[in-house]
């Protein structure tokens, strides 16, 4: 019986040191002969290759707004100072997300998951997605950096289809959802009515965030925006607040017309998932 | 396109019109958005209506069935209202129609009997600038996916309408003695069998009679919902929903599918 070697144990502050220093470097170095990081499946990667482009670095980008104390309480109309620190916080992340993508050589950002959480004092938005770039290097960046929430498949499908993703859309809007008088609820008690002012409460926020989504797309000169997400309900912590969020992917027509992409028609013939399941009898 | 008998709000005016203005908003996925434009579609705009809706109080007798007629008209009542509204903002948009119908119920803490009803969809335009809007003049509205949607088109035919039938339904409990009785046998239980069977066909009969109104030779993609929402477990909706079918041209052009085994788990 050997005794095993023994290997020196890892001294974690020099490797913590060694990794943020290796950090820095790649940022600063030329986007030359480094290994790539993404978060893209082997699928993806192909897909990507496919139409001549590939992955660069997995980027972030992470922004926290503060909304001051008080801004939930009751009131009127809408809550401009929760509108706002969303929007803020937004684009802040986004900016975060497109320098790092951009200082990495990449021209644009897919596949960028989105987190979002809106709580009492603070908005929160993080954003992770992977930067790529078209292989042949030489060809410049005629505009700035894209971000986009669609997959890399996605992504591979719409420039195959001739329209290329310009950048995130958003729009949040928070609003007071005025409370019916204790005689009204009384009286409306047995019968089916509709809640007006519920209702354009609703109807307010939705339109204010549909509508900045909306500018976000006309600024950036797209066409349209697709994969559009909604997120709407009274807040957690404020139920007579109710928020609306939409969120979306702006795109243009980047080739003189739209290709067809004429699809072929599969049956997949594997084993049918179980529909019925027996437990379930009770 | 404005429509004098509007009641949409200002608001909703102005997004629309800036939709017009050429930009379009669409929660299809980039698939959907493809096939879409596959069938000579092209999407003019993310469409919703919503409706706040309280609903009204019915007894209901512990040992009978019925339909709770108040509760039918309340779920028929707040739908109608979302659809409609969806449905106006596609009008103002001179869309043909309106795809991915999502109808949705959500309860919120205002009240155990205030609900949020919505409808949301994408709206559609033909490219070939022909109207495809149903026989009532109406764009057509369809809970099919982008992806259904094309392969309805290829066997020729053309949405009509996204029609439901519902019906709210108090099934009787069993008395005691009934109980009792059934205990440790094998058997039916008629009271229970023959509720839920009516108040499915109450509710299959009206949906089929918003077909026959569109003029419509089927219904695809049907689904039937049970839901108790709040009412506890012996009062179930039946909600029946499904899409309104015609058939406009004679040439199917669905090509013979390929059979394919895929190879990833």
């Amino acid at each position: 019986m050997s005794v095993p070697p023994t290997t020196p144990r890892p001294r974690l502050r020099d490797e913590v040191r060694h990794a943020l220093f290796d950090q820095a470097d790649r940022v600063t170095a030329s986007a030359e002969a480094r290994a790539t990081t993404s978060d893209l499946s082997i699928d993806e990667e192909l897909n990507l290759h496919s139409i001549g482009w590939e992955p660069v670095e997995l980027v972030s980008g992470v922004s926290l707004h503060s909304i001051p104390f008080g801004y939930w309480n009751w009131g009127q109309g809408e809550i401009e100072g929760a509108s706002m620190a969303h929007a803020t916080a937004f684009v802040n992340a986004t900016t975060h997300l497109l320098r790092e993508a951009g200082a990495a050589g990449g021209h644009g950002v897919v596949g960028v998951r989105i987190d979002r959480a809106v709580h009492s004092t603070f908005v929160e938005v993080s954003l992770v997605g992977t930067a790529v770039r078209p292989v042949n290097r030489s060809r410049r960046l005629e505009r700035g950096v894209f971000a986009s929430d669609l997959s890399a498949r996605d992504f591979t499908m719409l420039m195959v289809a001739g329209w290329e993703p310009l950048g995130l859309a958003t729009g949040a809007s928070f609003v007071f959802a005025p409370r019916r008088s204790m005689g009204a609820a009384i009286q409306q008690q047995s019968q089916n009515v509709e809640l007006t002012n519920f209702t354009e409460a609703m109807y307010s926020a939705r339109e204010a965030a549909m509508q900045r989504m909306q500018e976000m797309a006309i600024e950036m000169h797209g066409t349209g925006v697709v994969d559009v997400k909604v997120q709407e309900g009274p807040m957690s912590f404020a139920s007579h607040a109710v928020g609306f969020v939409a969120l979306g992917t702006v795109v243009r027509l980047a080739q003189a017309a739209h290709r067809l992409i004429d699809p072929t028609m599969v049956v997949a013939l594997d084993d049918a998932s179980v529909a019925f399941d027996a437990r379930t009898l009770s | 396109m404005t429509s004098p008998t509007s009641d949409l709000p200002e608001a909703t005016e102005h997004r629309l019109e800036e939709l017009e203005k050429g930009l379009f908003t669409s929660d299809l996925s980039v698939n959907e958005f493809l096939l879409i434009k596959e069938v000579g579609f092209h999407p003019v705009g993310f469409v919703m209506g919503s409706s706040i809706y309280h609903t009204g109080l019915q007894t209901r007798k512990w040992s009978q069935s019925q339909e709770l007629t108040k509760l039918t008209e309340a779920m028929y009542n707040a739908r109608e209202l979302a659809m409609t509204r969806m449905e106006e903002e596609a009008n103002e948009l001179g869309a043909d129609g309106v795809v991915g119908v999502r109808l949705d119920v959500n309860y919120y803490e205002w009240g155990k009997d205030a609900a949020e009803f919505i409808a949301v969809g994408t709206a559609v335009k033909a490219e070939d600038g022909v109207s495809r809007r149903n026989q009532l003049g109406k764009p057509f509205t369809s809970d099919l996916s982008g992806q259904d949607f094309w392969t309805l088109r290829q066997t020729g035919y053309l949405p009509q309408g996204l029609v439901m039938g519902t019906c709210v339904y108090h099934i009787a409990h069993r008395g005691l003695g009934q109980t009792l009785g059934t205990t440790g046998q094998n058997v039916e239980l008629p009271n229970f069998t023959q509720a839920l069977y009516e108040a499915r066909e109450l509710a299959m009969t009206r949906m089929q009679d918003e077909a026959a109104r569109l003029g419509a030779s089927g219904i695809v993609g049907v689904r039937l919902e049970e839901k108790s929402h709040q009412w506890g477990s012996h009062t179930i909706e039946f909600l029946a929903l499904g899409t309104a079918v015609t058939k406009t041209s004679e040439n199917v052009t669905l090509p013979t599918p390929t059979t394919i085994i895929s190879l990833d788990n």
